[in-house]
Parts: structure tokens; sequence; C-alpha cells
């Protein structure tokens, strides 16, 4: 679907990988039909290869990682350093009875795992990966990431009501307070960098980073790559922050609460479906951390030709994973109240200082 | 010894006769204090006069029983600025007409001590807003403790359904309330405890814990058990959380009390030694659990305190041979004397006492000063001292609260008196300051440890006597009574025992500080946010074993 | 004042064996049947090398249900923790809702009024599930078998694949436990019920006895109910 939607979207600089499996299989000789195979394939690679990240986070380095975190060792039975765990792991909760409540509102009880874990998906159309890995480079990409990431908050009250159980309702309640609080910080303070950039186009925001700038102290001069984090970190750390109550990670897992709400929103799921809801968060985690390091840190940028563009970028969005992981182990949750507050007086307040503030920047300097 | 408060005067016992004048039929005088007997009518006038005249602000414990002839209920009245002062309050009701008085206007710690005599003895109190069973299921045929009470009877215990919370019958119109169940099984409830709490939003309005998920008949137990072996290793089970050797000494010191035993100084400063290094697990418990109910997950922090537990846990099972029922205390002393090779043992402890401060810095890094922790436990929670009095809080609770009372000063025993140490308290009233009371406790406790092992050291080895002279079977003369309490984990934990000339207890009575502590749980919580509900639960510290007993 | 214990057993009623009945059912353990084998009727190679697979992911991989009853529960948590690190054969995920746990541990004593709970809990976790009983209390109550209050052991209430005896186990005893569970898991053993007297019903179900007919006022007819019988439990 989005990669239908990708031919017909394309920049004319960048070459995505919709047309280069087209050009490689011989496929765009085929027309219509074939272009749409082609971008079905694309798809199906790009949607693969962040399952599989998700695959390997969830049950194994998530695990690992609180682990190192707490003096212990965690999976190290199966094969080496427990990495089988994820076969074991993933098979065995597919395998499991998937259980209905007899009160659960049927339909909405079935979609909201399916439109949690697929809105994360939609949003990797449009990153550039690097190495060529990038499905579509539609002008509004930026808005279009921030719109189907925004629709998982959809999933989480859906799946949040349809439960009918009271803590999934209260998780449910939280997410779309929680997620309406920090959308409009989260979207003002990626504005900024639009307007640095002076496009929406992910492409675009990439391309714009990747020249440098030089740094002048006395003394010493430095040379560094036009990341936005770099160029603009007040910017960077408001998104930051505004992005992790968006996937709703520590300190603000508010939606799901462990201590306080049992598994909040998800608290009925089970099987296929609690599958489902928990790719969906690691997808959006990593969606959360692809958006960064493709609007902050430059993209798949790195030292090396750009062919390994894919490493980089990996390597970004693991190390805004692990960053997840370390507040997780650290970091007290934020109170409820606290949260909504520190969304609407502090955040919000901010991320339209940092707009106008870069805004004026903008304008004074490159007019 | 720690320097500490003034005493409140003590009010003698021709001062308490002259008050109560006409209204005592009788005395009947425990081991501990004087004892009036009243009328069933009188119960609140002189309980009245009894705390506003004669100071006596802490109504400990309410015993129920049955003889043979009577019901009768005891109130054990002291004072939080003179522990030692103390009084007892008999109220004797026919078997015919069990009805009494209530003591809840009074003292607001009596609402639940009275529902439990309803439930366990049988007797009925007039004027108690909320006279229901309370450990055992509202369907429950007959009171267990009572004497006709017969176990092979069966019972019927029903589960009522957890509701859809969009279904009619739970959503007020008028209040838009929402009534949730949290617990009995929760991660947050610290065991098996189910609070009824009704929501309005996210704010609590209204909360009723429900107990007796893990009321193991404890006192049935203890009344079937003699009094020179079997009871000890009950009381381990009662605060389970490896604060097992206070436990034990409460019933040590109470029978000892009771029978008259002395027990030789070096096996009092083991058992100081061991009791102080159980409080320090205990807190270590009790900071891990408060940080995962505010953290959210199995964290940092939390398995810190496991892993400094374990080293505790250790010393200990070398000493005892167990890692948490320790069953180490005797009557008249302790089972055996410290573990050869001493040096080795002592040496091991002197490491942990040695990497204690360093921890206690890890923990005020990782909690105590990180902003958000102080911004959820800051103000959360409150519990003022005198709200705390009438609840008849005790232990690191009234402590935070500002209330200055510790029965290792106020009411001596062990060889507390002898160390150096200081009491600790808070004035912040808040979940904040309770936490804090617990980290200072733990340095407090291994200062005392700390001497305890200099004097171990270098006491002479023909003199480490562990156990004194006594007979192979206990038998306290007959209607002895006694209430003894020593400073648990948790707070006072309180004996009351009878004895009828046998061997075994008529009556074991246990006053938890848990039981009290969790009454207050309403005061504390009520307006404020689910959150804090569940961090101000995890500040009380409960553990439902003491508080189902 | 003493309750002791009554040597002779009064009012007996007769153990109900839903519960164990629809488990054991015929054949292999329903836990580890499938669709597919039903459908086959009996077991062709490839059905059995991918039972062998299932029973190694099974026996791989579980979530533990965060479930704290009693003093075993403190032993339970020094097994997640740092020392002793449950985690380590991928047993040490914690899972707060019983709708993701495979593994309920059963650490403490159970009391009449929490058994219907437990058994509710159990309920509402997935297929296949299996149950650790920790410590004395849940083989037979303990050092509290005699109390008035306590049910004599876990297998009264929902089927128990693993003993672990103690009191409190060691952590270490504990891991022991949990690694045989595995090994069972992994040959494609569990173990059936044995004893099983308490059951969840319909208060409108129950025969009309003495009991029933003096509580009808207070329960309703739909609520579920647990008999509770101290004397005829074994």
């Amino acid at each position: 679907m989005t990669g239908g939607a990708a031919t017909l979207l394309q920049s004319n600089d960048t070459v995505l990988l919709p047309e280069r499996i087209a050009d490689l299989t011989g496929l765009g000789e085929l027309g219509v039909a074939g272009e749409l195979t082609a971008a079905f394939l694309g798809a199906f690679i790009v949607a693969n290869l962040m399952l599989a990240t998700t695959g390997v986070a969830g049950p194994w380095a998530k695990r690992k990682i609180t682990a190192a975190f707490t003096d212990r060792i965690a999976v190290n039975h199966l094969g080496p350093a427990g990495i089988f765990v994820i076969v074991a792991d993933s098979v065995r909760l597919l395998s499991k009875e998937n259980i209905i409540p007899e009160n659960a509102d049927r339909p909405a009880y079935d979609l909201a795992p399916i439109i949690i874990a697929s809105s994360a998906l939609l949003g990797f159309a449009v990153i550039p990966m690097g190495s060529g890995v990038h499905l579509a480079d539609p002008e509004v990409g930026l808005a279009y990431v921030f719109a189907v990431a925004g629709i998982a908050s959809i999933g989480l009250v859906m799946a949040g009501y349809a439960s009918g159980n009271k803590y999934s309702m209260l998780g449910g309640l939280r997410a779309v307070a929680q997620n309406i609080a920090y959308e409009i910080p989260l979207v003002v303070t990626g504005m900024s960098v639009v307007l640095f950039a002076g496009s929406l186009r992910m492409s675009e925001i990439v391309a714009v980073q990747n020249e440098t700038v030089l740094f002048t102290i006395p003394g010493l001069e430095w040379a560094v790559p036009a990341w936005f984090a770099l160029v603009n970190p007040f910017a960077f750390v408001l998104f930051l922050i505004a992005n992790f109550a968006e996937v709703g990670r520590n300190p603000f897992d508010m939606p799901e609460a462990p201590a306080e709400l049992i598994a909040g929103y998800q608290t009925e799921y089970s099987s296929v479906y609690f599958v489902l809801v928990y790719l969906g968060e690691f997808l959006h985690i990593f969606l959360g951390g692809a958006i960064i390091a493709t609007i902050f840190l430059g993209g798949p940028a790195g030292p090396g030709p750009a062919e390994i563009g894919i490493v980089w970028f990996l390597l970004k969005i693991w190390a805004v994973f692990l960053l997840t992981q370390w507040l997780r182990s650290a970091i007290p949750r934020v109170r409820i109240d606290h949260l909504i507050e520190i969304g609407w007086k502090g955040l919000l307040v901010l991320s339209f200082a940092n707009l106008g503030l870069t805004a004026a920047i903008v304008g004074v300097v490159f007019a | 010894m720690s320097t500490g408060l003034e005493k409140e005067a003590e009010t003698s016992v021709d001062e308490i006769a002259e008050l109560i004048g006409e209204r005592a039929i009788a005395r009947d005088d425990h081991l501990n204090a004087p004892g009036f007997v009243i009328n069933p009518a009188d119960v609140q006038d002189v309980l009245f006069d009894l705390r506003d005249v004669a100071g006596y602000d802490h109504c400990s414990c309410v015993t129920a029983q049955q003889y043979a002839d009577r019901y009768e209920t005891i109130y054990h009245l002291t004072k939080y600025g003179n522990r030692t002062d103390e009084v007892s309050i008999v109220v004797p009701t026919t078997l015919e007409e069990p009805v009494s008085q209530s003591g809840e206007p009074v003292y607001r710690t009596a609402d639940w001590h009275e529902r439990e005599a309803y439930d366990l003895i049988g007797i009925e109190y007039e004027d108690h807003p909320d006279l229901r069973r309370i450990l055992l299921p509202e369907t429950w045929q007959g009171h267990p403790l009572a004497g006709d009470y017969d176990q092979t009877k069966p019972q019927l215990v029903t589960l009522a359904e957890h509701a859809n919370p969009l279904q009619a019958d739970h959503h007020d119109t008028e209040s838009e309330t929402m009534f949730l169940n949290i617990g009995p099984h929760h991660p947050a409830t610290h065991g098996v405890l189910h609070v009824k709490t009704v929501l309005d939003g996210e704010t609590v309005v209204d909360v009723d814990p429900d107990i007796g998920y893990l009321h193991r008949c404890e006192e049935q137990m203890c009344q079937q058990g003699t009094y020179r072996h079997q009871i000890m290793p009950y009381p381990d089970r009662w605060d389970y959380v490896s604060s097992g050797l206070l436990n034990e000494w409460a019933y040590a010191r109470a029978i000892e009390d009771m029978a008259d035993i002395e027990v030789p100084e070096y096996a009092q400063i083991i058992r100081t030694f061991s009791a102080e290094l159980c409080r320090i697990a205990s807190h270590m418990l009790a900071l891990g659990t408060f940080a995962l109910d505010v953290y959210g997950e199995f964290t940092a922090t939390f398995q810190y305190t496991f892993r400094d537990r374990e080293v505790v846990q250790d010393i200990l099972e070398d000493l005892t041979g167990q890692r948490m029922m320790f069953n180490y205390f005797r009557v008249g002393g302790v089972a055996w004397d410290l573990p050869e090779p001493r040096e080795e043992f002592f040496a091991k402890t002197r490491d942990f006492l040695d990497e204690l401060p360093a921890k206690v810095e890890e923990y005020n890094d990782l909690i105590t000063t990180n902003e958000i922790f102080q911004l959820r436990c800051v103000d959360t929670g409150i519990l003022e001292p005198d709200v705390a009095k009438q609840y008849g809080c005790t232990g690191p609770v009234a402590r935070g609260s500002g209330v200055d009372y510790d029965l290792r000063r106020d009411d001596p025993y062990g060889y507390y008196p002898n160390l150096e140490w200081d009491v600790v308290t808070e004035d912040g009233y808040d979940n904040y300051s309770r936490v804090l009371v617990r980290m200072q406790e733990v340095e407090e406790s291994a200062k005392i440890i700390q001497q305890c092992l200099e004097l171990l050291e270098e006491w002479p080895e023909d003199d480490r006597e562990i156990q004194a002279n006594v007979p192979r079977t206990l038998k306290p003369d007959t209607d002895a009574e006694i209430y003894r309490a020593v400073e648990a984990a948790k707070g006072e934990l309180g004996i009351y025992m009878r004895s009828d000339g046998t061997d075994k207890p008529a009556r074991f009575k246990i006053r938890s500080p848990c039981f009290s502590n969790l009454q207050a749980l309403g005061e504390m919580t009520e307006g404020e946010y689910i959150p804090d509900l569940v961090a101000s639960l995890g500040s009380l510290d409960i553990v439902l074993g003491e508080v189902d007993r | 004042m003493s309750q002791d214990p009554k040597q002779s057993i009064q009012e007996s009623a007769t153990p109900s064996t839903d519960t164990r009945d629809a488990r054991m059912g015929a054949g292999v353990d329903d836990r580890f049947n499938s669709k597919l084998r039903e459908a086959f009727g009996a077991s062709p190679f490839i059905l059995t090398k991918f039972d062998e697979f299932m029973n190694w992911v099974r026996g791989n991989s579980m979530f533990m249900l965060q479930f704290g009853i009693a003093c075993c529960s403190i032993e339970m948590i020094h097994t997640y923790a740092i020392k002793h690190d449950l985690d380590r054969f991928g047993a040490g995920v914690p899972r707060a809702s019983p709708r993701q746990a495979d593994v309920m541990i059963v650490p403490g004593t159970i009391v009449s009024k929490f058994g219907p709970r437990m058994k509710r809990v159990y309920d509402q976790m997935p297929e296949p599930k299996f149950v650790v009983g920790m410590g004395s209390c849940t083989i037979s109550g303990g050092p509290f078998q005699e109390g008035y209050n306590v049910v004599k052991g876990a297998e009264e209430i929902i089927p128990v694949d693993i003993h672990v005896p103690g009191c409190p186990p060691r952590p270490e005893a504990l891991v022991y436990g949990v690694l045989k569970l595995q090994e069972r898991i992994r040959h494609g053993e569990s173990s059936p019920v044995v004893v099983k007297p308490y059951e969840l019903e319909r208060f409108g179900d129950l025969e009309k006895d003495e009991l029933v007919q003096k509580l009808a006022s207070e329960i309703d007819e739909d609520d579920l109910v647990m008999r509770y019988n101290w004397a005829d439990s074994p």
C-alpha cells in the first residue's frame, strides 16, 4: 500500500527500494502490476527487517540489557548468550491459548492489537535507512510519520475500552491523555527541524545534515556534521523527552504502569494478541528511535562508505533503545498528573519557545 | 542508650483507681500492668477519662477471650510518652449476651481490633461503626477461637465477580465514581491484600482494606503448642521478611517475664546482635519493594537491595542455620553459641558493616536524591502525628510522622540500654519521611551491631553462657496474664498470654504492628491519586503474614 | 479452649472432581494435545517431531506469574534477584497479568478466603500452564495444617506439577524445582491431579443441606462459591 503510493510520490534524486527491485528483477517492464509487486516486495523486506529487530529486542536484548543494569546474567543456556530463547519465546507465545474475555467488545478487541502493531510498521515506510533501503519519499514525509505513529493511541484506547477490564480502561484513558499532551510538543519540536531543513521530505532533511559546520573554539577548529542534535541540542532534548512519553517508556510508562495497573491496556491480552501488542510496543520504540535518528542524528550518515549506511542507522536506533532501557532501570515513574503538567505547562511552552527561536535564527541567518 | 525525650509523668495506680472510682467493679492485675474490671456499659466513659485526664493516648491492643463462664475484652493502654506506664481495662460480658460498648470513639485503632474480636471470639460491640468479619470470609459460620467451635464443620466461601466497568451497576450517574478491586492478587499489594477502592477518575475517593487472605490461625497454632519449644517456630512466620528473630524475641520476652526467667548477659548480646541484623534485612526489603512500587518494575534499586539482603541472610544463616525461619531463640537464651571459627564469622560481619555505608550512599544516590522520586514521595501519603497515635501506629510509620517512640529505648529490654544509638524521627509525615527513617535506622542498627560485635569478641571464653536454667516443662502460675511488646521491624509487636496452669497457653494473642499501621491507609490516601495509594501502601511496609496472622 | 483436631470425620461431602476429570481425560495429558493430533488420530512421524519441538520450546521459555502469597514469596523474589537469577534458564520474566503467564509458582499458605481467588487466577492463565508448589504449605498446609482456616495444600484447589519442599525452600531448591519442571515438559510429561475436593460452583447448584439453607438469604444464586471442609481433606 505504502509502496504503491511511493511510486507516485517519489522524488527525483533518490532511488527508492521498490524501483531498485523493479530494475533488478525486471518487474518494472511489466507496467503498473510489476511496479506494485516490486513495491510490495520492498515493503515486505523493510517490515521484516524491523520485525527481526524487534524480535531480537523483545525476548532477548531487553532481558540482557536489564540484567546488565542489575548485576545479573539473564538467559544463557540456549545457544550463545541464550540467543535461541528468541525462538523459544516467540513460538511459545504464539502457541498459547488465546483467551478472549467474555465481556470483551469483540471487533474492537481484535482490531486493537493489529492497529497498535501496524501503525508503527507503517511509519517505517518513509524512513531513509541508508544503503538504499527507503520505501517512499513523499513530500510530507515527516508529517506522515507523526500521523501514523499517532494512530497507535487509538489502538491503545480501543484495547483499554474493549477488554472489559477496569485496569485496561484506566490504562487506555491514561494513554490518550498522555498522547494528546505530548504529541503537540513532539510535532512542534519537529517543526523547528523543518524550519532548518526547509522541507518535510525525509531525504532532504537527511541531506541537509550531511553538510559540515565548523565549530571554532579559540585554539581549536573542529569540523562536525550538521546533525540537528548538534546544531540545536535544545530541540533534541525536548524531542527525546516528548518521544519517550509518546511511546510510553519510563519514566512515562503510564499506560502500562505494572505496579499500579497490572499491565494497563494489555492486561487481558494473551497469546497472539499479546505478541502483537508487545511487538507494537517495541516497534514504536524503534520508530521513535528512527525518527530521532533521521531528523536529529543525520539518518544513515556515518564514517565509511555510504553503502554501510544501514549499519549506522540501526546503531543509532539501538542507541535510543538502550537509552529507554537505561531509564527503565534507573528512573522512577512520574505520576499521571505530573506527567500531564510537564506536558502542557513545560514541554509545550518550551517547544513553542524553541520554534520561535529557531524561526528567528533561521530568518536572520539565512535571510 | 539514646538520650531521647523526657518521659511523661507516670500515673500511679492510686490515681487511676481514683479516676475510675465507682465504675471499677474489681481489680484484675496483670503481670505487666494494673487491671481494672469495669461494666460493659462504662467502656467509653472510662476510656475517655483515661485518655483525656490521665494521658493514656496509646491503645496498644485489644484482646478478647472466652472463659468457661464469661467473655472478656481487655484494652491494653499505655502512653506514647511513657511506654512503661501501662494499664489494662478488663470488660467482662456474659455468655448469653456478649455485648459490650465499643472503644472505637475513643481510640480509632479499636475499630479493627474489635472487628477481629467479633470475628474470632464472637463478642459484639455496641456503637461500633462497622461491625463485620475482618479475617474470615463473610459467610463463615461460628467463631473459631470461642469455646464451642467445631472445626470439622464445612464452610462456604464466596467469590464475587469483577464486573465490567461499563455496566450500569458500577457506574453511579450522580457521583461518577468507579469501584475498583485492588488485589488480592495484584503486584502492588505486597502479598494478598485486597483494597476496595472507589475512584473518581484517577483520584481515590475511598479505600477499604480487606484482609484475611493469609489468616493462618497463628494464634490457634500457638495455643496448641507448649511454651517450652513448640511456640517458638511460629513467630518467624508472622513477619516473614527475615525479621524472624525480632518476632521470636517478642515471644521470648513475654514468656521470660511470665515465668520469671533471667537471660544471661552473653545471650542478651547475641540476641541484640542478631535481631538488629534482621532489622537491616527487613528494612532493605521495605526499601526495595517501595522502590518497586514507585519505579514500576524489577529495577536496579530493587535488585540491589536483594543483593544486600543476601549478605545479611548469609551471616544469619551461619549463625542460626536457616535463611529465614531461624528458630534460634530459646526460652531463657539462644539455641547455640556463635559459629566456629568465631574469627571468620566476625570477619564476615565486619566486612558487611564496612561495606554498608557505601551501599547506603548508593541508595541515597539512586533513590532519595532523585528528583522524580522526591516529586512522587514528598507530601504524599500524609499521616499527621495525632492521627498516627489515634490509629496506634508504631515503628518507622510513627517515627516518620514525628512520633518519638521506640520500645528499645522506652521499654528497655535486651542489651539496648547499654549501647550507644539514636531513635530516628522525621518530621515530614509523608512517604518520603518513612523511607528516610528506614534508611537511617539501617545505619543505627549497624552501629548497634558494631558495638555488640566488639563485646562478643572480647567476651571471656569461660563466661559464654547462652542459656538460663529453664524447667523442662514450663507451667506458669494459673491465671497469670501478661502483655509484653518489643520493637519489631514494623513497630510494636506485642503478645498477650494467659496461663491456665498447663504447659500450653489458654489464650495467645498477637498484637501486630502492621495490623494497626494498615488501618491508617484510608487517612493517608483519600483524595490522592492511584500511584500515591500504591506508594503509601508500600511506605507502610506491611507484611500480610503479620496483618492476618 | 484449644482446638484439638477431631479424630473422626463428620458430615463428609463426596469430593467433586470435575476439574480432575476434565483435565485428565483420555490418553496423553490434554495440555500437550493439538487439534492436528485429534484430526490425525494417531501420531504420525511429522507430528511427533513437531511435538518434540514444541516441548523444547515450552520447556525452555516461560513467563512466570508475579504471584506472592506468604513467606515463600520472599525466597521466590530472591530466586529472581541478583544472586540466583532464575532468568538464566529462560524462566525469569515476571508478568503481573495471568493472561500472559505460563507458570504459576504458588509461594505460601492458602487459606479458605484465598482459595477461590487462587483458583480464579489459575483459570485466567492460558493453556498450556504449569504450577510449581513452593514450600510445605502447598504440599500439606505445612506448619499450619491444623488451622481452622487453612487449605491443606495447593493441590486441593489446582493441579500442581512440581512440589518443592522446605519451609521455605532455599532459592537453590526452587531453581532445581523449576529445572525439573522444564525437564518434564521437555519430555512431554506432566502430573495428573491426585486430590481435588475444592471446586468453584454456582451457589444455586449446591445440594440444599443445612449450611446452604442457612446462607441462602446472604448469597445470590448465581454467585460462585467454594466449599471449605477442613476435616475432609487428608
